[in-house]
């Protein structure tokens, strides 16, 4: 009995211990967020003071630093691309720079080039990352292209192998795509029910059928899927390569 | 002789603790599994709260919906899914 309850009493208090890991990170990212606005407040005093105070209302006790930081931005549109990279939450420099300077842009003519200006930069900022993030997914399907048949198996493999489908499933699945190869097998021999472009729409839902059952638990293989996805048409669509396919 | 009970006892517990869960993923793998092919061919269900295997790759699964349905695999290696 004795055994036991120590035994229990040492789960309960591991069981205690693993929720406090999460409070750590919380306090060190916030310390992060606080010294930037502290560097960069110094740097241009003249401008912010009428702005922040008009905004620090609005927001948060934390966000306060963030709004300074954009603000010095504005009069000088030089400033503002260091900015926008450092900080990713753009959305809210701005919102503050539209409303600020409507005021000063009706006294002079120079506030207005600068408008264009300074959404300018926070716009370029935000899509080289997008694009930055398009690129490496685009080189992955032009690298697996030039040997298809190779990936053919190796997904073919992987398919047999993944734990992320279950036995049943896997079998269901075969008998779907056995049923599309025979549609394909009737259209090259003059048979055919289903139209090419029937075949393809099964495809499509075949393909996403197994997306959908691999993307949560095998995101590697689904990745590899979806990359190689138009080399497997184009080897069923053609028939002389279709024929040629040991299926 | 009372130790040595008392050791077996507890080995036995610890193993009935440490088998129980792995039980439960493979039953909760099985459900997900037949989910999946009953949906694959179109059939309602939701999700299957219970499962009773025949043989195997033969099993009857219980609906969140209620319905019922006869899931296996033909002589042809075919799956089929009846409504039961």
């Amino acid at each position: 009995m004795r055994v036991l309850v120590v035994v229990l009493s040492m789960m309960i208090g591991a069981a205690g211990c693993a929720r406090k890991a999460p409070e750590t990170p919380q306090p060190t990212a916030a310390t992060a967020d606080a010294s930037p606005p502290a560097a960069t407040a110094p740097a241009k005093p003249s401008t912010a003071p009428p702005s922040t105070v008009a905004n620090n209302p609005e927001e948060e006790g934390a966000k306060p630093p963030q709004v300074t930081t954009a603000k010095p931005a504005e009069p000088a549109s030089p400033s503002t691309p260091a900015k926008p990279s450092a900080s990713t939450p753009t959305a809210e420099p701005p919102a503050p720079a539209t409303p600020a300077k409507p005021a000063p842009s009706t006294a002079t003519a120079k506030p207005a080039p600068t408008k264009p200006a300074t959404p300018a930069p926070t716009t370029k900022p935000a899509t080289p990352p997008a694009q930055t993030a398009a690129k490496p997914t685009a080189p992955a399907p032009r690298a697996t292209s030039p040997n298809p048949t190779l990936d053919l198996t190796a997904l073919k493999e992987q398919l047999k192998s993944t734990k992320a489908i279950g036995l049943m499933t896997k079998l269901t699945l075969k008998n779907q795509v056995d049923d599309l190869l025979d549609g394909f097998r009737d259209l090259y021999a003059g048979k055919g029910k289903n139209t090419m472009p029937q075949l393809r729409q099964s495809y499509d839902m075949l393909m996403m059928k197994v997306l959908s059952l691999l993307q949560d638990k095998d995101q590697k293989l689904a990745s590899d899927i979806v990359a190689s996805r138009e080399v497997i048409w184009g080897l069923l669509a053609d028939p002389k390569k279709f024929a040629a396919l040991d299926v | 002789m009372n130790r040595r009970i008392r050791t077996f006892a507890y080995s036995v517990l610890l193993t009935g603790a440490l088998a129980a869960p792995s039980f439960a993923q493979d039953e909760d793998a099985l459900k997900k599994d037949l989910t999946s092919v009953i949906a694959l061919h179109g059939q309602p269900c939701g999700e299957v709260v219970a499962v009773k295997v025949q043989k195997e790759n033969d099993y009857f699964a219980s609906c969140k919906d209620g319905n019922r349905y006869h899931v296996y695999e033909s002589e042809k290696g075919r799956v089929v899914v009846d409504k039961q």
